[in-house]
């Protein structure tokens, strides 16, 4: 714990904006229209369910997101989906089932935000991650969901065998 | 001492009817929702419940409300009371077997006095989540209009006369303009005629539960933070991260002679998602310090669709629906006087399967009337509904 207050307080350092926003820079759009275009495109989702104000969320952004490496890998690889985790916006569910955005959080039963979830371009929910990530994180999880190996092992199995 | 003389036996408890659905039309690919600013989805008219909710039968989404004479043994078909695209009906009770309902079409919210009545449009600008609130004589609605860039929270007067619904001047709680998302309004008519507004506000870039008041309805106080501030601020604030912790969807009910209760979901304990929070206004207009809802069983789950329902004689629970059992159930907590007790499952909304988003009224009676979802995903989710009286 003592470990984690300490690079937090050095990650504030730097810190600036207190919007827990979707990361500047990267493509997100809305739930809807990510899925729309994840249809079309044939990449899988990558949906950050975010909170205003959450301070794990703008930790996150500033630490991991700002590797430039990370942006051009889920740039160029996933539909970036943002979801506001309070919001009362509307968002159509791949069955037709139109709901709120806060009521996705109930469905998918998120506990804390950032909330990560990895989705087929289909709307099948592929695996969700909470909490802060490292980048190095982010590249484990797009080498699990991009090469296919969550139809065999879990996450945890890949990570222990991960190449 | 107030909170004292409320006190309820310990040795009495609910006693449930058997349940009943309220939803005559169910498909796999139909999807019922509650979701009610205020979640003001039942009322209780002398002895008629009506019952609100949207779905998709018809394509698009439509708001029904259907209705049951205590003695009937189901509920009657429901009508529809929408036109174009609806969303998130409430319903209140006057007398007489009578109610109004409100609702969201087409970008603006309506309300209609039924039976018969026509659909009254309540807002000029584009605007959702409407909520009613009915008691000491007064007819209140509440809903978030659009006032530049942001919505704001709106209150007005409703009058009956005869068979007529008429609404009055739409009253911001503010006369500024939004600086930012205000929505979620919940309503309260304490017994004296005070009415009390709680709504989400996000005007300190993270989402707080306001709430203020009027004597009038048109004047109102300057806004209050229902929510107390975590110790330091929280860890986020702490390390300069984040604006703060996150609380929405406040619920407010009129309780005992002149009180009023707020219950809300609230994350200031980031790692366990929303808990249930509530707060006392025993008549002073202001409300007390926060107190944890649920029991300790439930702190590691996250709580959804929280309630709160009290009556003038004292009368005050909490209801939610969290899956410490493995799979979503009902909940709910009575005040005891002192505290929010055990917590314990509504008993035909729990078990195996998915019962979430219950909405509750007592009637005159002291009768505890409670709605829920309960899915299934090849039959088509239900709209269930059981009554319950305290002995």
């Amino acid at each position: 714990m003592k470990l984690i207050r300490m690079v937090l307080a050095a990650g504030c350092l730097w810190a600036t904006a207190v919007l827990a926003d979707p990361p500047p820079g990267y493509p997100f759009v809305g739930f809807d229209a990510g899925l729309k275009a994840a249809h079309a495109s044939g990449k899988p989702i990558f949906l950050y369910f975010g909170r205003y104000g959450c301070a794990w969320c703008e930790h996150t952004n500033k630490v991991t997101f700002s590797d430039p490496a990370l942006k051009k890998l889920y740039s160029d690889n996933y539909e970036l989906v943002y979801v506001d985790a309070e919001s009362g916006k509307r968002v159509t569910l791949p069955s037709g089932e139109r709901i709120t955005e806060a009521e996705l959080g109930a469905r998918l039963q998120a506990f804390a935000t950032p909330l990560f979830v990895y989705l087929t371009p289909q709307g099948d929910k592929i695996m969700q991650i909470p909490g802060f990530k490292t980048v190095q994180d982010f590249r484990d999880f797009d080498r699990y969901v991009r090469g296919g190996y969550y139809k065999q092992k879990t996450l945890l199995q890949f990570l222990d065998g991960k190449s | 001492m107030l909170l004292a003389v409320l006190a309820w036996p310990a040795h009495a408890a609910w006693q449930w009817s058997e349940p009943l659905t309220v939803n005559s039309v169910r498909g796999a690919k139909i999807f019922p929702h509650m979701e009610s600013a205020n979640r003001r989805n039942v009322a209780v008219s002398g002895t008629t419940v009506g019952v609100v909710w949207e779905d998709n039968r018809s394509g698009g989404t439509q708001c029904y409300l259907a209705t049951k004479p205590a003695a009937a043994a189901s509920f009657q078909p429901e009508i529809r009371l929408s036109q174009a695209e609806c969303y998130e009906p409430v319903v209140t009770a006057l007398d007489g077997g009578r109610f109004v309902a409100a609702w969201e079409e087409a970008g603006k919210v309506h309300a209609r006095l039924l039976p018969g009545g026509k659909a009254l449009t309540l807002s000029d600008a584009e605007a959702g989540q409407v909520t009613l609130a009915a008691g000491a004589g007064k007819l209140v609605a509440a809903w978030a209009e659009q006032a530049g860039r942001f919505r704001r929270i709106v209150v007005a007067r409703l009058e009956v006369t005869a068979d007529t619904l008429q609404v009055g001047p739409a009253q911001p709680i503010e006369a500024a303009q939004p600086t930012d998302e205000q929505g979620w309004p919940a309503l309260a008519v304490a017994g004296n005629g005070s009415v009390t507004v709680a709504w989400e506000d996000r005007r300190d870039r993270h989402t707080v539960p306001l709430t203020s008041h009027s004597e009038d309805s048109r004047s109102f106080a300057p806004p209050v933070r229902l929510n107390d501030l975590p110790k330091g601020g929280g860890l986020g604030r702490s390390l300069g991260l984040g604006a703060g912790t996150g609380a929405m969807r406040p619920t407010l009910t009129a309780w005992g002679a002149q009180g009023v209760v707020a219950v809300w979901l609230d994350k200031r304990d980031f790692l366990s998602g929303y808990d249930v929070y509530a707060a006392f206004d025993p008549g002073t207009r202001r409300f007390g310090p926060n107190l944890k809802v649920q029991d300790s069983f439930g702190d590691n789950m996250a709580q959804w669709h929280a309630q709160i329902v009290g009556n003038a004689d004292g009368r005050l629970l909490a209801l939610w629906d969290d899956a410490r059992d493995g799979t979503a159930d009902v909940w709910m907590a009575d005040w005891d006087g002192t505290a929010f007790g055990d917590n314990v499952a509504v008993p035909a909304a729990a078990g195996p399967g998915v019962q979430s988003d219950p909405a509750a009224t007592l009637d005159a009676s002291g009768m505890l009337h409670v709605v829920w979802l309960e899915q299934d995903e090849q039959a088509g989710t239900r709209v269930r509904y059981a009554h319950a009286e305290w002995k």
